[in-house]
């Protein structure tokens, strides 16, 4: 994905989430008093303790073994980490203002314009979160590659070819910003949706023009968010993997978490990955120190309820261009997925029993890692809300943010060297460790979209809660999974989808005999099997697609249908 | 009787610091007036139990009631707004009152007796999103009612209301703490609710309340 595995946020992005409700916003929190107002919950505090605990143990496990082989002697490295490190920011850093500026652009123009079909646009945004950037980067292949769409009807048109622009920086580039100025479009939407109707009508009878209203109603909404998410996207894009892998084009694009790849599976160079994803985990943290700084960067659901005032027709225009160029650019790729998919035939990739075994190997991996990651959010996000106490509440919401400073394939890195340093057949582990791992990669987007209304409604109703003197489970069936049902089943569903799309995992534990969609994908293309690569990410989409659609709506209604 | 003698508390290292003293007496309406941010909440946070007092005593008929956590005390709640789960039907919610240990069949035949008494018999199944602001204050009071409390605390139960059902709700809040015996406490700052409702009266400023 442009930052990584699918992993482009999601409706909630992954900041650690505020904990500073003070006295007088809600009922649960304030400073220096007795917390009476919270319905006491000590076996909830206590589980999601012995959880956090478990999860920092095994992300300090990773970390130690991955300093433990830095020290091991090694025989000299040809990684050069300082250029590595410089095309790593250059790419990010470059990702990071265009998805912004493209974030704004765009929602700018959904806030404004309303069309039959709004809301299936603004939903296919959304669905950005989770459509693996090894599809993306594979559409866009299909569209701007050597062979692609561009190039034929340029050829045919014209008679010369325009090259490959899907390749190198360019490619990087753009896939990147397909993914993450969706992302960011989609969050800043909801920012600008929630800008007050009061707000609204002043400004509407001061006659603001469309460049005014922008400067004095829009710019301050989206400002506070810019930080944060501008943060998320760099860490994104900074951490990318099977985009920079696949688009790359050789050694002058790599990024860290690729050479992290090359080091162990090609070059079996273990120490020079080892000092890589030292590095890479030192700049995230910073990148992170930062982000925690800023405003929390929370998206909020539902329509605006803004009254319509609609800029003038010079503006509309370049809204309706704007929405054009935006619905074209992140389409197109995944539309030219699904054709050449169909051109291809999935026959010849149906009749192979590997196809098959990756399918179900994928399916299981999703499905247990999207099972897990829900019981470890549940777990936290209950006690976290439980608790009104400040440390506390600081303590069980770490742990889960963890994966943001230790990238997919840096966590797969220390696992690896866990296994190996356990004596352990690399092949035996491998199920129970992409699981485990895939988990902690969706644990912090479950964890921010379990969090916020979990806290909410304990801030809401813990008064009423208590002084009904509710059980425990009779908080949770009566009151709690209703109100989560939609949320639990999006939870699934990103984690799942995080988890089918995942390359960045599964690169360095997979064997011939153990191996998920994606991977069978990365073989296909580097053997030349472009039509089995094609069929494979064709059904890789629509997978994402129907559980990405599927999934909440179904919890939604189990959650209602078993009160 | 309720009654709180030199209930003191203070939040952190805030200059303000409250000292209460009131009673209040069964099958009556006590009310308690006083400027926004005078402390009115946090006087009833402290009956509730959702703040401890530094010192003083609270009691009801001779029982310390200081001792005991918010879900033991012997009374309920009933806010301007939030007093109900809205995705839960109205009988779900006043069915959340049922003492513990009721069989299925008797306990959705005491929510129905207490929804019939609050006039709400025929929105049961409805959900609380649904109802209107004065419809989910009947379904509050139904529970409330289910739950047979001693102590009734009201904190501008009546603000959200229009005029004509503030008085209808206000009329059945009056009924019911005569009929029930209980000991209502009414925070209010507006002075038809208290002049329609209240056999005794406070003042509360500067964190002390004077008979009014």
């Amino acid at each position: 994905m442009g930052g990584g595995d699918g992993k482009h946020g999601t409706v909630v992005a992954p900041v650690p989430l505020s904990n500073s409700p003070r006295k007088g916003e809600g009922a649960g929190w304030s400073m220096g008093r007795k917390m009476l107002t919270l319905p006491p919950r000590p076996a909830r505090i206590a589980i999601s303790s012995l959880l956090a605990i478990a999860i920092a143990g095994l992300i300090a496990a990773v970390l130690w073994a991955i300093l433990e082989a830095a020290t091991e002697p090694s025989s000299a490295s040809r990684i050069d980490i300082p250029h590595l490190l410089r095309m790593t920011a250059i790419q990010a850093g470059l990702t990071m203002v265009l998805s912004l500026a493209v974030g704004m652009a765009l929602a700018w123009a959904l806030n404004r314009l309303r069309f039959p079909g709004r809301d299936l646009v603004v939903g296919l945004f959304a669905a950005a979160i989770v459509t693996p950037g090894m599809v993306v980067a594979f559409g866009l292949l299909s569209i701007w590659g050597r062979n692609g769409w561009i190039n034929q009807a340029s050829e045919a048109l014209f008679g010369f070819s325009l090259g490959n622009p899907a390749f190198g920086l360019s490619g990087i580039l753009l896939a990147h910003v397909i993914l993450d100025g969706a992302f960011a479009a989609r969050i800043l939407l909801a920012r600008l949706d929630a800008i007050p109707a009061t707000r609204l009508k002043v400004g509407q009878s001061l006659a603001l023009s469309a460049t005014q209203r922008f400067a004095l109603i829009d710019w301050p909404a989206m400002r506070s968010s810019l930080p944060g998410l501008g943060a998320i996207i760099f860490l994104l894009a900074f951490t990318s993997f099977p985009i920079v892998l696949l688009l790359g084009g050789g050694p002058a694009n790599q990024t860290l978490e690729v050479a992290i790849y090359s080091a162990v599976r090609l070059d079996f160079d273990l120490a020079g990955a080892v000092r890589l994803a030292l590095t890479q985990i030192a700049v995230c943290a910073v990148v992170i120190l930062l982000a925690s700084a800023s405003t929390p960067v929370v998206s909020v659901h539902g329509r605006s309820v803004a009254p319509r005032w609609r800029d003038a027709l010079p503006a509309q225009a370049l809204q309706w261009l704007v929405l054009l160029l935006a619905t074209v650019g992140f389409a197109l790729p995944l539309l030219s997925v699904l054709i050449d998919g169909i051109v291809s035939g999935f026959g010849r990739v149906l009749a192979q029993p590997t196809f098959w075994w990756s399918l179900a190997t994928s399916v299981v991996i999703g499905s247990a890692s999207a099972v897990l990651t829900l019981l470890l959010a549940l777990a936290l996000t209950l006690g976290r809300a439980a608790s009104g106490e400040r440390p506390v509440r600081i303590l069980l919401g770490t742990p889960s943010f963890a994966y943001l400073a230790v990238p997919a394939v840096v966590l797969s890195l220390g696992f690896f060297l866990i296994v190996r340093n356990l004596g352990v057949a690399t092949a035996q582990a491998a199920p129970v460790v992409v699981i485990i791992a895939n988990s902690l990669l969706a644990l912090p987007f479950a964890v921010a979209t379990l969090g916020p209304p979990l806290d909410a409604m304990v801030r809401a109703r813990g008064k009423l809660i208590r002084s009904l003197g509710l059980s425990g489970w009779q908080q949770f069936w009566k009151v709690e999974y209703p109100l989560l049902g939609k949320d639990i089943g999006l939870m699934l569903a990103l984690a799942f989808c995080f988890s089918l799309g995942d390359l960045g995992v599964i690169a360095l534990f997979g064997t011939q005999d153990f191996q998920t969609l994606p991977l069978m994908m990365f073989r296909a293309l580097g053997a030349y099997r472009s039509n089995d690569a094609a069929a494979i990410a064709a059904i890789l989409l629509i997978g994402t697609i129907l559980a990405f659609v599927g999934l909440p709506r179904l919890f939604e209604r189990i959650a209602h249908a078993s009160r | 009787m309720l009654r709180a003698e030199h209930l003191a508390f203070a939040y952190g290292k805030e200059a303000q610091t409250y000292d209460f003293s009131f009673e209040a007496e069964a099958g009556a309406v006590t009310a308690i007036s006083g400027a926004s941010g005078s402390g009115k909440s946090t006087l009833l946070d402290l009956i509730a139990g959702f703040l401890a007092p530094k010192s003083g005593t609270l009691a009801l008929d001779g029982a310390n009631l200081l001792p005991l956590p918010p879900e033991t005390r012997p009374l309920s709640l009933l806010l301007q707004s939030d007093n109900l789960f809205d995705h839960l039907s109205a009988h779900e919610n006043v069915a959340l009152g049922l003492p513990k240990g009721v069989a299925k069949i008797e306990g959705r035949r005491r929510v129905e007796e207490v929804l019939q008494r609050v006039g709400l018999d025929g929105l049961a199944h409805q959900t609380a999103a649904t109802l209107s602001g004065g419809q989910k204050q009947r379904v509050a009071l139904a529970r409330t009612l289910l739950r047979d409390r001693a102590i009734l605390l009201l904190d501008e139960p009546f603000s959200a209301l229009d005029d004509e059902t503030r008085q209808v709700i206000r009329a059945l809040v009056g009924e019911l703490t005569r009929s029930e015996g209980w000991h209502t406490i009414l925070v209010s700052h507006h002075e038809d609710d208290i002049a329609a409702l209240a056999t005794r009266r406070y003042r509360l400023a500067e964190g002390r309340l004077t008979p009014a």
